[in-house]
């Protein structure tokens, strides 16, 4: 108790001198400020990528793909297709069909709207259930492609990011002209996503394998009946993997870059406003040094002094990051990058400014730890005597 | 020159502030070096691949194949030298998550004047003699102690026409590559024997490569050749090895915004530490410099002695953090093949940390000069 009241009294006293010391304090909420800024503007990056691949997730669907071949990019032959439906757990539709989609994927380029650079977006062939298969399709105008037809359909995300993608524009691919008859929206999706006939692509594309085949469960709880059923049948060289897990897998270096370098240029920039800290607090310690002495020799505790500039020094760096993350939220939330050729917005969210308030803490600590230990060493009679 | 000691005891006066200043502007002018690093060595990378090397792919992606059957109207277009047609297709040796990036071409007449590859006379004999043989990567053979002789088994994404995606090759000979695509994990094999042997996509090729007969006309072969097959069921796509490279940087582009914001949020924090540092040990030091002023010293001569304190400090540390930067390069250039720290980001460097140490140091230094010795020693 004795220890809590000296603790607030002192902590008292440091707080009404604050203004008297703005520029050494200032210091220390500044360089706070900017490490957390920048570290979290980084990580909202990776969150942004994050929360853009896993957009359309849901539980109960399921990726199926060639054993051992990248996302996206596996050859499951017409018989091995044949079989998927019948396999137990998947769901029908209302007319008693199974919903199971199969895709054919085909890179194709485009152009920047704003920038006209280049950029490649996914042309995928899908059977015309898709919409079964994926209930957060929308669409915003026109109509669905035609089985058989050189007909396209684009997400709003390729009209906003490219030219071509109105309406009526033709779009010189294999076999002619290919004529975008529909826009969709899919749910947060923000990737250009084009969909066409599957067998239409097949063929103009000389393709005789699928890429991807994907497959709605009863419910989610059906997965591992479908998946032992899928492993149990000879004929089928094809790995099942949650819808989530298959896009972590394909998203895993992209992650793992955008990762490190956030992680590597925050810890530099922490240590950094912690070397500044650690200054700042010394001259503040020495500063004061008479009043530290004063009030050690009318019966304040070593510790209370110790505690108390830990403290001053935390109340300065978490204000710090509040105020990194509200900058990094003002400047960068749903700024659009696309690096690596994957677009995404960057997503300053509240977890980050909670990793942000907690690195602060640590670097108030560390920041605070050498000049508290001074101020409670410094020797009474000489401190008293100090100018 | 012989006020050097009195600016040097000024720099020691308090010898802990003094490091953790020079560790500060260190650490963030390591941090600098490697950003700024990255962004111009990117740009320098760009600048030195070859824009009179052509590749021709179809028009709708990189991926998009192309007929062998091609190879004969591109070679009949005027200027072109040597037309080289190139599959790729990926493998693995061993470690399944290791991927080899396979190069199947023809060993044709001249061939190597259309890639950037650097291979011994011996080892290119080698590699047309014989179906099987392979070049390897100098650094992948390293990589696996693969030897001229040894017969490795790579499991590819190509099958073969008895369904199975296992193949074998014979290392005849290792080379050499300055170019930055495609990375270090790549082997060379013989384009007629993997077409032969492959169950789909027989007759067909990932592009060509094409070199010119004179380098400076290389633009215009390039849109000659795009124009012979205009219009027809393969339209082409022709680009120098320069123009990739260049679109695939522009992704990293997208970038510089952010890159520019952290190295102003670091110069920043920077300027606000140090500006506040040089004042408070300027108002420890008034009597000191008061006691200057009264042996004689000019209002300028103080002025400049702050000054130039705080530039030797910040200058000093600069360098340093850029030599960390330095060292640290490798470790951020695992990402883009072929990246080095280029010397004027140094130099850059150096000004920047010129400039925000007379920056930081202005306001104390005019304090100083403004002393009023009487006042000065009175408050003592």
């Amino acid at each position: 108790m004795q220890f809590l009241r000296q603790l607030f009294a002192i902590l008292r006293l440091n707080l009404s001198g604050l203004t008297q010391r703005v520029g050494s304090s200032l210091t220390i909420l500044v360089g706070v400020t900017c490490a957390v800024g920048v570290l979290v503007s980084m990580l909202a990056m990776g969150e942004g990528a994050r929360q853009q691949e896993l957009a359309t997730v849901r539980p109960d669907r399921v990726s199926l793909s060639t054993t051992g071949s990248r996302f996206g990019q596996g050859s499951i032959t017409r018989d091995e297709a044949a079989v998927i439906p019948g396999l137990p757990g998947v769901r029908k539709d209302a007319k008693g069909d199974p919903i199971v989609t199969l895709e054919s994927v085909v890179i194709i380029e485009g152009r920047r709207r704003v920038t006209g650079n280049r950029i490649y977006f996914p042309l995928v062939g899908v059977t015309s259930n898709i919409s079964e298969l994926a209930p957060e399709i929308h669409f915003t105008a026109g109509k669905m492609f035609q089985p058989g037809l050189h007909e396209l359909v684009a997400n709003n995300s390729c009209t906003r990011q490219f030219t071509g993608f109105e309406i009526g524009d033709r779009r010189p691919l294999r076999g002619g002209d290919w004529t975008i008859v529909g826009h969709f929206d899919q749910g947060k999706a923000q990737q250009c996503t084009v969909l066409a006939d599957v067998q239409t692509i097949m063929t103009a594309f000389s393709r005789n394998t699928y890429s991807r085949v994907v497959v709605m469960l009863k419910s989610a709880a059906d997965y591992d009946l479908f998946r032992d059923a899928v492993s149990a049948n000879p004929a089928l060289h094809i790995e099942v993997q949650h819808e989530k897990d298959a896009i972590e897998d394909a998203f895993k270096p992209l992650n793992g870059i955008l990762n490190f370098v956030s992680l590597f240029v925050g810890t530099i920039m922490a240590i950094g406003a912690t070397l500044g800290a650690v200054n700042s607090l010394y001259a503040i310690v020495d500063s004061r040094r008479r009043e530290i002495a004063t009030l050690r020799a009318i019966g304040f505790s070593a510790s209370a002094v110790v505690v108390s500039v830990l403290l001053e020094s935390i109340l300065l760096a978490v204000p710090g990051a509040l105020l990194g993350s509200l900058v990094a939220w003002l400047l960068f939330n749903g700024l659009a990058a696309s690096p690596f050729g994957f677009s995404f917005q960057l997503s300053v969210t509240a977890s980050l400014a909670v990793l942000g308030v907690e690195w602060a803490l640590a670097m108030g600590l560390m920041g605070g730890l050498l000049p508290a230990l001074r101020a409670a060493r410094m020797p009474i009679s000489t401190a008293l005597r100090a100018t | 020159m012989k006020y050097l000691p009195l600016i040097w005891s000024g720099i020691w006066r308090k010898p802990g502030r003094t490091i953790l200043i020079f560790l500060q502007v260190s650490v963030a002018f390591a941090l600098f070096g490697v950003l700024q690093g990255m962004k111009t060595g990117v740009e320098h990378v760009v600048g030195k691949t070859r824009a009179d090397l052509l590749l021709v792919h179809g028009n709708l992606s990189l991926m998009d194949p192309l007929p062998l059957g091609l190879f004969e109207q591109i070679q009949s277009v005027p200027g072109v030298r040597v037309v080289a047609p190139v599959e790729l297709f990926l493998g693995t040796y061993q470690n399944l998550s290791d991927k080899i990036g396979i190069v199947a071409v023809r060993p044709d007449e001249g061939w190597l004047s259309a890639f950037t590859y650097d291979v011994p006379a011996a080892a290119a004999a080698a590699f047309a003699a014989n179906r099987t043989g392979t070049l390897v990567r100098k650094e992948l053979a390293a990589k696996y102690g693969w030897k001229v002789g040894d017969r490795i088994p790579l499991k590819t994404t190509a099958a073969k026409t008895d369904g199975s995606t296992d193949w074998a090759f014979d290392v005849v000979g290792t080379y050499g590559d300055d170019d930055v695509g495609g990375g270090n994990n790549v082997i060379l094999v013989n384009f007629d024997y993997y077409d032969q042997g492959r169950l789909m996509g027989k007759g067909t090729v990932s592009h060509f490569n094409v070199s010119v007969v004179d380098p400076k006309r290389a633009a215009a072969v390039s849109d000659a050749i795009d124009r012979r097959f205009a219009n027809s069921s393969h339209e082409t796509r022709t680009e120098s090895l320069r123009e990739l490279a260049q679109s695939q940087m522009q992704s990293i582009g997208d970038l510089n915004f952010l890159i520019r914001a952290i190295v102003g949020a670091v110069l920043v924090a920077l300027l606000f530490a140090t500006a506040t540092m040089m004042m408070q040990s300027i108002r420890e030091r008034t009597s000191e410099l008061a006691v200057l002023k009264t042996l004689g010293f000019t209002d300028r001569a103080v002025f400049l002695f702050i000054l130039t304190e705080s530039a030797v400090i910040f200058v000093a540390a600069a360098a340093f953090g850029l030599l960390l930067a330095l060292l640290a390069f490798p470790l951020a250039a695992k990402f883009i093949p072929g990246l080095s720290m280029p010397l004027e980001v140094v130099a850059l460097g150096l000004g920047c940390a010129a400039v925000v140490a007379l920056i930081s140091a202005s306001v104390p230094a005019i304090q100083a000069a403004r002393l009023n010795i009487v006042n000065a020693l009175a408050s003592r």
